[in-house]
């Protein structure tokens, strides 16, 4: 399916979701220091604009009284609930339910962004991510 | 572009059959405007300076231990101005009535709340409880017609509290008295001139959490000891509604109130299954010590208890599962509510799918107007 050019890079600020029509649908899309992120406005537990969530990271399964903070920038928490998405497939975090939000591809070209349509389970312009940042 | 049409239209037949429904939202949240600014017009100089000269706010302090861990209004639900969800009657109309096709919104304040039940002393929350009770009706009520409100009253003097009831017993829009939970369990002698008024005004009885439970000297305690954390604590929200259901109907509160209800909202309701076999069976061995209870505990709830189905709760992916439960506990005993604008609202349009027609017309509607004189 063609890409919809969707803007500039710069078009994008960091760390704010624009939440854009698409195809009849909402798609949020959010610029961070991994790179571009699409997902579907809509959380899979009760229907809530996902993307009105916070944008950080999550505490990690650690031992008893110990915490370790991870996944920084590529958690996104429901406005609702507090499910918490990983931005980068979708997946709710380390088992905690299981639906996931529609994530989408993001391709830049020249500047350009490019969203792609079809649900994709990863956005390509990032690189993997290291599930702890300690 | 096939599988977007699909899901397109597969979401508006979901959103289409929830606003069949009449749908009245039995829990609903209002805030103060301006905080107790918004409240003070509403009662005497004197009082108004006496909680002014204490630097009195509706802030209720929580300490780390027990606060929400990521802020309990949705922040979604921020109203344009700025101000925290819940706090202008506008936005309420149009974030909750006019997004989800509500027919009615119940509000009830839990800023007077935790006032009545132990941030302030008998007579200030006396006095608070009517200024928030006018200020809501007053300024909330009119602005939209599909409001109602349930009245606070301090359960710290049940006199003055049914003198309140019976102030407000003919309001307009005034559809039950919210009794917040204290460390004097509900079928307690101490709250009867309340019940006495209450059945007599035709308006239920309002159960909810304040949300000063296990904090606040007054207000219900843990049982079995300290919880450590906001999880733990929330799970002990429900031993309250146990502990006090129990209380009303070993009390015999059913018996010598006969055309009393009761709503718990916000308490769950699967635990409710378990807790009427309980109630059953131990009725069995032992009615002899309580010869006031005449029928098994479960009739008396099916009959005058209310139960809100948020947060709703059940075996997860098991949609069949929770429709036992609640064919279990009885549908006639549920009532639909979002508990807007708190962070684990309910979506109509999302919850109960699985049920029938005439199930989902009884809960997200009439069963509400068995306990609410609404029209």
């Amino acid at each position: 399916m063609t890409p919809v050019d969707i803007g500039k890079s710069s078009d994008f600020p960091k760390g704010k979701f624009r939440v854009l029509a698409v195809g009849g649908i909402e798609i949020g899309v959010v610029r961070t220091s991994r790179g571009f992120f699409a997902v579907r406005n809509i959380c899979p537990h009760e229907g809530a604009p996902v993307c009105r969530g916070r944008l950080s990271g999550t505490m990690l399964p650690s031992a008893p009284g110990q915490l370790r903070y991870g996944l920084g920038g590529i958690v996104l928490r429901c406005p609702w609930h507090g499910w918490e998405f990983r931005l980068d497939n979708g997946q709710a975090v380390f088992g905690t339910a299981r639906g996931r939000v529609r994530t989408y591809k993001i391709e830049l070209i020249g500047g350009r962004v490019q969203l792609h349509l079809k649900p994709a389970l990863g956005a390509v312009s990032t690189p993997p991510l290291p599930e702890s940042r300690r | 572009m096939q599988t977007v049409d699909a899901t397109l239209e597969r979401e508006a037949s979901l959103v289409r059959d929830a606003k069949e429904y009449s749908i009245v939202d039995c829990d609903v949240h209002p805030l103060a405007t301006d905080g107790l600014n918004s409240v003070y017009p509403y009662m005497s100089r004197a009082w108004r300076r006496r909680f002014s000269e204490k630097g009195a706010t509706v802030q209720s302090p929580l300490n780390v231990r027990f606060s929400h861990p990521t802020g309990a209004i949705r922040p979604d639900a921020t109203t344009p101005s700025g101000r925290t969800g819940g706090s202008e009657p506008e936005f309420m109309r149009e974030d909750l009535l006019e997004r989800f096709g509500i027919a009615y919104a119940i509000l009830s304040g839990l800023e007077p709340a935790r006032f009545a039940v132990g941030l302030a002393g008998p007579d200030e929350s006396t006095s608070l409880c009517s200024a928030f009770n006018d200020y809501f009706i007053e300024e909330w009520l009119s602005v939209d017609k599909r409001f109602r409100y349930v009245i606070c009253v301090s359960p710290q003097d049940p006199e003055k509290a049914a003198q309140e009831v019976r102030r407000h017993a003919n309001t307009r829009g005034v559809v039950g008295v919210y009794l917040p939970p204290m460390n004097i369990l509900m079928g307690n002698r101490h709250h009867y001139p309340i019940y006495k008024a209450a059945q007599r005004a035709g308006l239920p009885i309002f159960f909810h959490v304040t949300g000063a439970e296990i904090i606040y000297q007054g207000a219900p305690v843990a049982s079995g000891g300290w919880p450590e954390s906001y999880a733990e604590r929330r799970m002990a929200f429900y031993q309250v509604g146990e502990a006090n259901l129990a209380s009303l109907v070993f009390t015999g509160v059913f018996e010598r109130f006969p055309e009393l209800k009761f709503v718990f909202a916000e308490s769950g309701f699967t635990w409710a299954v378990p807790h009427s076999w309980r109630m059953d069976a131990t009725w069995q061995m032992f009615r002899a010590e309580t010869p006031w209870v005449k029928r098994p505990p479960s009739e008396y709830i099916r009959e005058r208890v209310g139960f809100t189905t948020q947060p709703l709760e059940g075996p997860i992916g098991d949609s069949a599962g929770l429709n036992k439960i609640i064919e279990m506990l009885g549908e006639e005993t549920l009532l639909f509510a979002t508990d807007y604008p708190h962070f684990d609202q309910d979506n109509p349009d999302w919850i109960l799918r699985g049920l029938s027609a005439e199930t989902k017309a009884k809960i997200f509607s009439r069963n509400a107007h068995r306990f609410f004189r609404l029209d």
